[in-house]
C-alpha cells in the first residue's frame, strides 16, 4: 500500500492544447479515491500519468513517498484497468489473468489456481479457455478487472471498470471491488461516470473539469458543501435545482443583494402539496412525472423556474393539476450568481446575510 | 471443399497449371536418360539424381544453401523484428532519420554494394567462409519497414497493459508483439529465405572454395558439363534444379498456415 502525491501536474500533448492545468492531489495510503468529471476533462490522462504511461514533465508525482516522475510503469507496482480493456487477444482468459503473475515469477500451478479464484469471483470460470474475441463486452470488462485483481499491487487504477455491465452485475462487482479494497488495503484511484458508484465507493471524491480539480473531499462533504455551482450540479441524481434568490418567497437580503445570489435546492429538500401549505411555498404545475420505483420524480414549472422534486409514491397528491412546492431553506445551498462559488449564508428568519 | 463459383475455380485451376507446367516439365525431364532425351525417346532413370549428388557434390551444396539461407533468415528476421519494434514504438532522437535511411536502402540496387562488401570482407578475412556469405545479407531494410508498418497497427494499449503487468520491453516484444505479428513475420521470413536461397551474385563473388558453393552456384556450373558435341546435359541440370526447388517448396508449405491474419480482434473495445 502506498500513497500518491501529485503536485501541480500539467500535461499537454505535443502540438496540442493543454489537457491538465496544474492538478494537485494528496492520496493517503489505502484510500479509495474516485475521480468524476465530464467526458474529456482529463481523467484518463491523469490516470495514465500516475501509471507512468504518459511522461510527467511538469509537476511532481510521488508514489509511496518516492519521486516517481522517472520511474518506468513496470517499476511502480501499479495494476491498471484500462477504459478500453486492452486484453491480450492471443491469450485465453486464463492466460490474460495470469500473465502478470507469470512475469513476476509465480509458479504455474499457483498462478492458475489464482486465476481460477479470481475468475470465480467475477463469474468467469466457464470462459477461462476462451480468447477475448469470443467474449461479450461485459465479459471482456470483467477479464480486464480480473487481470488487475489477480495481482497484489499496492495501487490500483481503474478507468470506468464497470461501465459495460448490466445493473445486477454492476452492483455485485461494486461489492467485489469494495471487498477487494478491504482485503488488500490497497490504494485505489477509480474513474467513473456513475454517481452511485462514486458516492458509495469513495473515501474521497475528486471532481474534475477542464483539466482542473475543482474539489477533493469526502463524498458527503462534496454533496453537502460543494465548492461551486458546477460541483453541486454534477453530483446528485436527480440533479439539484438552481433558482434565482429573488424569485423565492421567504428570502430577504440583508447587507446583500439577492440578485447576486443563486439558490440550490436538492430535489429531496422539496416537498409537494395538493394545496397551499402556508409558509415558504411556490405554486407549481406538473409537466412530467417519472416513476423510479418507490419514488416519483416530478418535473414542475413554477414562478421560480423549472423544479425537479422527488417524492414517495404514496405522498403524491391525488389531484396533480395544481401543486404547491415547499422548501427547507436551512438545507438550501447558496451560490454567487457571477462566479458560481458557494457562499456561506446565515439565515436569520428568512434574512440572508453573507458570512 | 466445394468451390463456390465453378467458373472462378476453373480459372484458378488453369492459372495454377500454367504456372506449374515448367516445373512439372523439368521434373519430368530429370527422370530421363540423356541419350533418350536427345533421341526424343522415353527412358526412365534415377541416375541423374545419383550423379548430381555423387559426382557433382550437390548434397554438399544443398547443405551449404540450407545453412546459409537458414541462418540469414534467422538473424535477418530477428534483427528486422527488433528494429521494427523500436521504429514502431519508440520515438528517439534521430529515429525518423534512421528509419528514412532504412527505407532508402530499398532503393539501392544490390550490385552497387557488391564491391564495397567484397573489399570490407576481404579486409577482415571473411571471404571464403560461411560468415562471409551470411553477414552482408542479414540486414533487410524491406523486412524492417514492412514489420514496422504491421506493428503500428497493433493497439499500443496492449503494450501498455503488458508494462503495467510488469513486463520489460523485450518481454513485451516477445510475448505480445511477436505472437500478434506472426502472419507478417512468417511472410517476411519466407521472403528473406527465398531471396537468399535464390541469391547468385554474392555467393559467386564471396566464395571460391568449391566446398562452400551454394546450390545456385553449383547449378550454374553444371551448364558447363557437356556430354559431348557442345550440348548441355539437360536431364542432369533438371535433376539439380529439382533438388534446388524442393526445400523452398517445403518451406512454403511449412509457413503457409501462418500467413493468415486477423487475430488482433477483441483486444480493445
Ligand atoms: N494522444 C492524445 N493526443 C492529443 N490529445 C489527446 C490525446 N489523448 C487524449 N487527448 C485529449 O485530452 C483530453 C482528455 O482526455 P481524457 O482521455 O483524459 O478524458 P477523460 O476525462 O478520460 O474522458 P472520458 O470520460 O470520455 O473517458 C481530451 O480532450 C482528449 O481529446
Ligand atoms: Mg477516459
Amino acid at each position: 500500500m502506498s500513497g500518491i502525491s501529485l503536485q501541480d501536474i500539467r500535461k499537454s500533448y505535443p502540438n496540442g492544447p493543454r489537457i491538465l492545468h496544474g492538478v494537485s492531489l494528496d492520496i493517503e495510503p489505502g484510500e479509495f479515491v474516485v475521480i468524476v468529471g465530464p467526458s474529456g476533462c482529463g481523467k484518463s490522462t491523469l490516470l495514465r500519468m500516475i501509471a507512468g504511461l504518459d511522461r510527467c514533465e511538469e509537476g511532481r508525482i510521488e508514489i509511496g513517498g518516492r519521486l516517481a516522475n522517472d520511474l518506468a510503469p513496470q517499476d511502480r507496482d501499479i495494476a491498471m484497468i484500462f477504459q478500453n480493456y486492452a486484453l491480450y487477444p492471443h491469450m485465453t482468459v486464463r492466460e490474460n489473468i495470469a500473465f502478470g503473475l507469470e512475469l513476476r515469477g509465480m509458479r504455474k500451478a499457483e498462478r492458475e489456481q489464482r486465476a481460477l479464484d479470481v475468475a470465480k469471483t467475477l463469474q468467469l470460470e466457464s470462459y477461462l479457455d476462451r480468447k477475448p474475441a469470443a467474449l461479450s463486452g461485459g465479459q471482456r470488462q470483467r477479464v480486464a478487472m480480473g487481470r488487475a485483481m489477480a495481482r497484489n499491487a499496492s495501487i490500483f487504477l481503474m478507468d470506468e471498470p464497470l461501465s459495460n455491465l448490466d445493473n445486477a452485475l454492476r452492483i455485485s462487482m461494486r461489492t467485489e471491488i469494495k471487498e477487494l479494497h478491504r482485503q488488500l488495503g490497497a490504494t485505489i484511484v477509480y474513474v467513473t461516470h456513475d454517481q452511485t458508484e462514486a458516492m458509495s465507493l469513495a473515501d474521497k471524491v475528486a471532481v474534475m473539469k477542464g483539466g482542473h480539480v475543482l474539489q477533493f473531499d469526502r463524498p458527503d462533504m462534496i454533496y453537502d458543501r460543494p465548492c461551486n455551482q458546477f460541483v453541486a450540479g454534477f453530483l446528485g441524481s436527480p440533479p439539484i435545482n438552481f433558482v434565482a434568490a429573488e424569485a423565492l418567497p421567504g428570502l430577504q437580503g440583508k447587507k446583500l443583494s439577492l440578485q447576486e445570489l443563486t439558490v440550490g435546492l436538492r430535489p429531496e429538500i422539496l416537498t409537494v402539496h395538493g394545496e397551499n401549505p402556508g409558509g415558504n411555498a411556490l405554486p407549481a404545475r406538473l409537466l412530467l412525472s417519472e416513476m423510479t420505483g418507490s419514488e416519483m420524480l416530478l418535473h414542475c414549472e413554477s414562478p421560480a423556474g423549472r423544479l425537479t422534486v422527488t417524492t414517495a409514491r404514496r405522498d403524491l397528491p391525488t389531484d396533480t393539476s395544481s401543486l404547491w412546492i415547499s422548501y427547507d431553506l436551512d438545507r438550501a445551498l447558496f451560490f454567487d450568481s457571477q462566479s458560481g462559488d458557494r457562499m456561506d449564508i446565515v439565515l436569520d428568519g428568512g434574512e440572508a446575510a453573507a458570512n | 471443399m466445394k468451390p463456390e463459383n465453378p467458373f472462378l475455380a476453373g480459372l484458378a485451376l488453369i492459372a495454377g497449371l500454367l504456372f506449374l507446367s515448367p516445373v512439372l516439365y523439368s521434373v519430368w525431364i530429370s527422370f530421363q536418360t540423356a541419350d533418350a532425351y536427345y533421341a526424343g525417346e522415353l527412358g526412365f532413370t534415377l541416375d541423374n539424381y545419383g550423379r548430381a549428388v555423387g559426382q557433382y557434390n550437390f548434397a554438399r551444396y544443398l547443405l551449404n544453401s540450407l545453412i546459409v539461407s537458414g541462418l540469414v533468415t534467422l538473424f535477418g528476421i530477428t534483427f528486422a523484428t527488433m528494429a521494427a519494434f523500436a521504429f514502431a514504438r519508440y520515438s528517439f532522437r534521430g529515429g525518423n532519420l534512421l528509419f528514412g535511411a532504412t527505407v532508402a536502402t530499398l532503393m539501392i540496387p544490390s550490385h552497387i554494394s557488391l564491391i564495397p562488401n567484397y573489399l570490407s570482407l576481404a579486409k577482415v578475412g571473411l571471404l571464403d567462409t560461411y560468415a562471409g556469405l551470411i553477414l552482408p545479407a542479414i540486414s533487410n531494410g524491406f523486412a524492417a519497414f514492412f514489420l514496422r508498418q504491421y506493428i503500428r497497427g497493433i493497439p499500443k494499449a496492449l503494450d501498455e497493459a503488458a508494462y503495467m503487468d510488469g513486463a520489460k520491453p523485450l518481454q513485451v516484444l516477445w510475448r505480445i508483439i511477436v505472437p500478434l505479428s506472426r502472419p507478417a513475420i512468417a511472410s517476411m521470413a519466407l521472403y528473406i529465405f527465398m531471396t537468399e536461397w535464390n541469391s547468385y551474385i554474392w555467393p559467386l563473388v564471396a566464395v571460391g572454395d568449391q566446398d562452400l558453393y551454394t546450390l545456385q552456384i553449383g547449378l550454374a556450373r553444371l551448364y558447363r558439363i557437356n556430354p559431348g558435341e557442345g550440348l548441355v546435359d539437360w536431364p542432369l541440370v533438371m535433376a539439380a534444379s529439382t533438388i534446388t526447388i524442393l526445400p523452398v517448396l517445403c518451406g512454403f508449405l511449412l509457413v503457409e498456415r501462418h500467413l493468415v491474419r486477423g487475430i488482433t480482434m477483441g483486444a480493445v473495445k
